[in-house]
């Protein structure tokens, strides 16, 4: 039989509150350390301990990041989704279940490896024999695939740091795993793991620690905060940095950090901090944004910097708490009553998320507005590899404020909405600096601050503040654009989507479309990207979302002969995107207008 | 302060600061003509001049509504932010982490604290952050003309409509209950006691309420109201006149000794009159306070005075192990790690 190396994916179907986590990200790490390109993707419920988890760990010598489009490898675990799971399967797929659930196989045209997972398990501690069932699965798994024993034991040393009988009792649960293969079953799949050359050093970490690092090398100064899935990891993330990286010798702090009785508290924290000239921000997902929006409004119309990292989950209302999409564009882009337009960066990979950390506080700050970051869910909870991060190339740029008398002295005149550079960003003054005061407000005002409903001043204020952020524009973070010689399709897409558009560029390829790729990485958009549809016969707007929000926010903003070039694809069923689904679609929207 | 000599001579009177009344002053009020929220900015800034408090060390915070509206009217030299309906505390949170030594005097009405913005009223007051906060309680919403608010009495009429059948919210027994660290209550009209209460208010390290019957003019002042001019002139009761200022040297002494009274002259020609009733009272006893504000309700009276005071208690900032400097002031240098802490920590993810 021909085996397949590095090239397949494994659902793996447990309980969540088991310990699985643990031992699938011993799986991961041990292949990672072999060299082998692979991905991790936790699809877990809203739930603490008993519902369905799946985890899918997909190799692939291309270096694919989505989860797989089909499953190779199915464990089985959990009771609950036992059928659904195994009718899902195509032919000829393995399954690894545990004899002891209770359970039958009802499948003969797969691959059968029945393993007494439980009665191992019960063998090493009866107590904990539930947990320690997780790890005899990867035991199995590392036989079957020839996963160096090396490499696991080192993935279980650095899971469990410094825990001496953890250690041990999962090393022999291991054992216990790949022992029992080896002398009651026998290998009949094609599916191997092989060891590859490691040719630049990376590290696996989730987007939300990345970010909270680069807020810590941003300087925050107040972090407010309110516990929501799945942002809870980057508000955690930064109050765990603080003592190493903000904290003197005597063990006082440089960030404050506060647990904001809810969402609009922790907006509401935030703009005070920007207010009094410091760097405050939040974490938060879908329904906070939601409850911040009245602040949102006001730290745009008063011009406050502030910002707000809004780790996406799937909405609307509650919606998948525990899933992703990127369905918050239009309201970030949008946010608030009234006439709105914002600022949004959006990562994309775990070394902008430490970028952006950092480097949102220098564009709230310069240009004096709320700042949002787009990221998701599968961005900021699921492992990433990293090439590592880089500190940043320019010292903070604090914005356009008046600290001191002279600089006061040498305005001709001072008004705090004053635009006397032409570029829509006004001088502000701070409380508690002695320079000339103002009442802050969210009602209409004048130049100097005053309140005003003068037609004109409202009018000249508005139309100022669309100059403000509509000409940040170019100054932010450039599209990434791959681009082929042909320009007969291009994709602009965004964020999360970076970890399955080559897959999808690849599937395309095969059937002959040759397409170029556009990552948007902020709002509103770079002029590039109006450029690059200019350039290309057709561009197809590819998002994880229902409505096509992007695309939306493009035909608003598109010259009018340009809006035709224009095609979406918009889909989301809470899972990360998979190639296939968002290939066929594209074929289709292309069909339709004869390419 | 007017009792150096060489500036008693002086036509205008001077503070410790050597600023006239002047500095302390702001725009001339939008509100109706008699509005009691126009005497309590006024008892604001003579007392943060009396204080000698500089001006520009002041943060003026409010949300929306009538009263909101009056940092407008007072401390013109200090910045201020007008928020959003009942969202003040967060804000003063957010700028009091980032400078905390700023001296930040909130307004807010009975809309704001007792309905809209109530949560994070009460959660400023349990992270006992350093601000005064003043609530001008009249009882009606008055902006929006004259709807009831939440601290509205049973059975208090306006002057069309139904009168109101929901229970008052008391913000005094709330923030007592809460555990306040000081939590005192006036009437606009009581100009030395307000002001007395304010300048003690000023000087507390944690959170300051001070409730201030403050009657609407134009939609609550019908007799059977218990906010009206006429209904608080004859039914205030007085606890303490306060003058307690912990960390500050008193510049004015209380005028009323106890087991006298004393009548005020109020801007409509009315008079007040205010008693040192309970000299016994016992700010640290929480029970007490409330025994008090129970009978007072029981009795259709205000109780005035400092009801309740705890200085023992740490503020957000101590709570929060800030570095001694406002972190507005720390350098940049200091906010960003240095670039070898990164190269470490890029060192121990490879590892």
């Amino acid at each position: 039989m021909e085996t397949i190396a590095n090239d397949f994916t494994i659902n793996i179907a447990t309980a969540n509150g088991t310990g699985s986590q643990s031992a699938n990200l011993i799986l991961l790490q041990s292949l990672f350390e072999m060299g082998v390109p692979v991905s991790g993707k936790n699809m877990f419920p809203s739930n603490i301990s008993g519902l369905p988890t799946w985890y899918i760990v997909r190799l692939s010598n291309h270096g694919y990041q989505a989860p797989g489009n089909r499953t190779h490898i199915q464990v089985l675990v959990n009771p609950a989704t036992w059928h659904e799971d195994l009718e899902s399967l195509e032919p000829g797929s393995v399954v690894i279940w545990n004899e002891n659930a209770k359970m039958e196989m009802t499948r003969d045209d797969i691959i059968s490896y029945p393993i007494p997972m439980s009665k191992l398990a019960r063998t090493i501690n009866p107590k904990i024999a539930k947990l320690v069932t997780n790890i005899i699965y990867v035991g199995v798994l590392a036989e079957i695939l020839g996963i160096d024993q090396d490499e696991l034991e080192a993935a279980v040393a650095k899971q469990f740091k410094g825990k001496a009988t953890a250690i041990e009792l999962n090393i022999t649960a291991l054992g216990l795993g790949r022992d029992y293969f080896k002398e009651n079953l026998t290998k009949s799949d094609p599916y191997v793991v092989e060891k590859r050359p490691i040719e630049k050093p990376q590290f696996f970490i989730e987007g939300n620690e990345a970010a909270a690092l680069g807020c810590i090398y941003g300087g925050v100064q107040m972090l407010a905060w309110y516990p929501i899935t799945p942002s809870s990891s980057l508000a955690e993330g930064i109050i765990n940095y603080i003592p190493q990286l903000r904290t003197d010798d005597d063990g006082k702090v440089t960030c404050a950090v506060v647990q904001a009785e809810d969402e609009l508290a922790a907006a509401g924290m935030v703009l005070g901090a920007g207010w009094a000239g410091g760097r405050g921000m939040t974490a938060t997902s879908g329904p906070g944004i939601s409850l911040m929006q009245e602040f949102i409004g006001l730290g745009y119309f008063a011009e406050i910097p502030s910002v707000f990292w809004d780790v996406v989950r799937v909405g609307p209302s509650t919606g998948l708490p525990t899933r992703t999409q990127q369905s918050d564009i239009t309201m970030l882009y949008e946010g608030s009553h009234g006439d709105t337009q914002h600022i949004v960066l959006i990562p994309g990979t775990v070394e902008e998320c430490f970028e952006y950390g950092w480097r949102t506080f220098d564009y709230a700050e310069r240009f004096q507005t709320p700042i949002f970051v787009l990221s998701d869910l599968d961005l900021g909870m699921n492992r990433w590899a990293c090439d590592g991060f880089e500190y940043p190339d320019q010292p903070m740029d604090r914005g356009k404020v008046v600290r001191d008398r002279d600089m006061f002295e040498a305005f001709e005149e001072f008004g705090r909405y004053l635009d006397v550079d032409g570029d829509g960003i006004p001088y502000r003054t701070l409380p508690g600096s002695g320079m000339d005061p103002i009442l802050y407000r969210g009602t209409g005002h004048n130049t100097k601050g005053q309140y005003s409903e003068k037609p004109h001043d409202y009018y000249d204020l508005m139309m100022r503040l669309r100059r403000k952020i509509d000409g940040a524009r170019d100054e932010l973070p450039a599209p990434i654009i791959r681009e082929e010689k042909e320009c007969q399709v291009g994709i602009i897409y965004l964020g999360s989507m970076e970890n399955t558009i080559q897959e999808i560029d690849d599937l395309l390829e095969e059937t002959g479309i040759k397409v170029s790729q556009c990552r948007v990485r902020a709002l509103p958009m770079h002029s590039e990207i109006e450029n690059f549809i200019r350039r290309h016969e057709v561009t197809v707007v590819l998002e994880i979302n229902r409505d096509g929000q992007l695309y939306g926010i493009l035909r608003k903003e598109l010259p009018n002969e340009l809006i035709p070039k224009v095609l979406s694809v918009a889909y989301s069923d809470g899972i990360p995107p998979r190639a296939k689904i968002y290939f066929e679609r594209i074929l289709e929207v292309l069909k339709e207008v004869g390419k | 302060m007017s009792d150096r000599p060489k500036r008693a001579a002086r036509a205008i009177k001077l503070n410790m600061l050597d600023e006239p009344k002047d500095s302390y002053t702001g725009g001339k009020s939008s509100l109706c003509p008699g509005c009691g929220h126009d005497q309590i900015s006024n008892v604001i800034i003579t007392a943060a001049w009396e204080n000698g408090i500089e001006p520009h060390r002041v943060a003026k915070m409010s949300g929306i509504g009538c009263s909101s509206k009056t940092p407008a009217y007072y401390l013109g030299q200090s910045h201020g932010f007008n928020t959003v309906h009942g969202r003040m505390p967060s804000v003063t949170t957010g700028a009091y982490s980032v400078n905390k030594d700023l001296l930040y005097i909130g307004v807010s009405g009975d809309g704001d604290s007792a309905s809209i913005g109530i949560g994070q009223l009460i959660h400023a007051i349990r992270r006992n952050m350093d601000m005064v906060y003043i609530i001008e309680n009249n009882g009606v919403y008055g902006l929006t003309k004259g709807q009831y608010s939440a601290t509205a009495d049973i059975g208090s009429k306006k002057k069309k409509g139904a009168p109101n059948e929901t229970q008052p919210i008391d913000l005094c027994a709330l923030a007592i209950n809460l555990g306040c660290s000081f939590v005192a209550r006036s009437f606009s009209g009581s100009k030395k006691q307000l002001g007395s209460l304010l300048k003690a208010a000023m000087s507390h390290k944690g959170f300051a309420l001070i409730d201030v019957i403050s009657p609407c003019v134009t939609f609550n002042n019908n007799d059977e109201s218990m906010r009206s001019y006429g209904y608080v002139k004859d039914n205030e009761i007085t606890l303490h006149m306060t003058d307690y200022i912990p960390h500050f040297n008193p510049v004015q002494e209380v005028e009323v000794p106890e087991g006298h009274f004393t009548d005020i002259t109020l801007h409509d020609g009315s008079t007040i009159r205010l008693e040192t009733i309970s000299a016994e009272h016992d700010p640290g006893n929480a029970v007490a306070a409330l025994t008090a504000l129970h009978e007072a309700e029981m009795n259709k009276k205000h109780v005035t005075g400092l009801l309740y005071f705890d200085s023992s208690k740490p503020s957000l900032a101590e709570d929060m192990d800030l570095v001694d400097t406002p972190l507005v002031d720390v350098p940049d240098t200091v906010l960003r790690p240095s670039k070898d802490t990164l190269d470490k920590i890029n060192a121990v993810l490879h590892s």
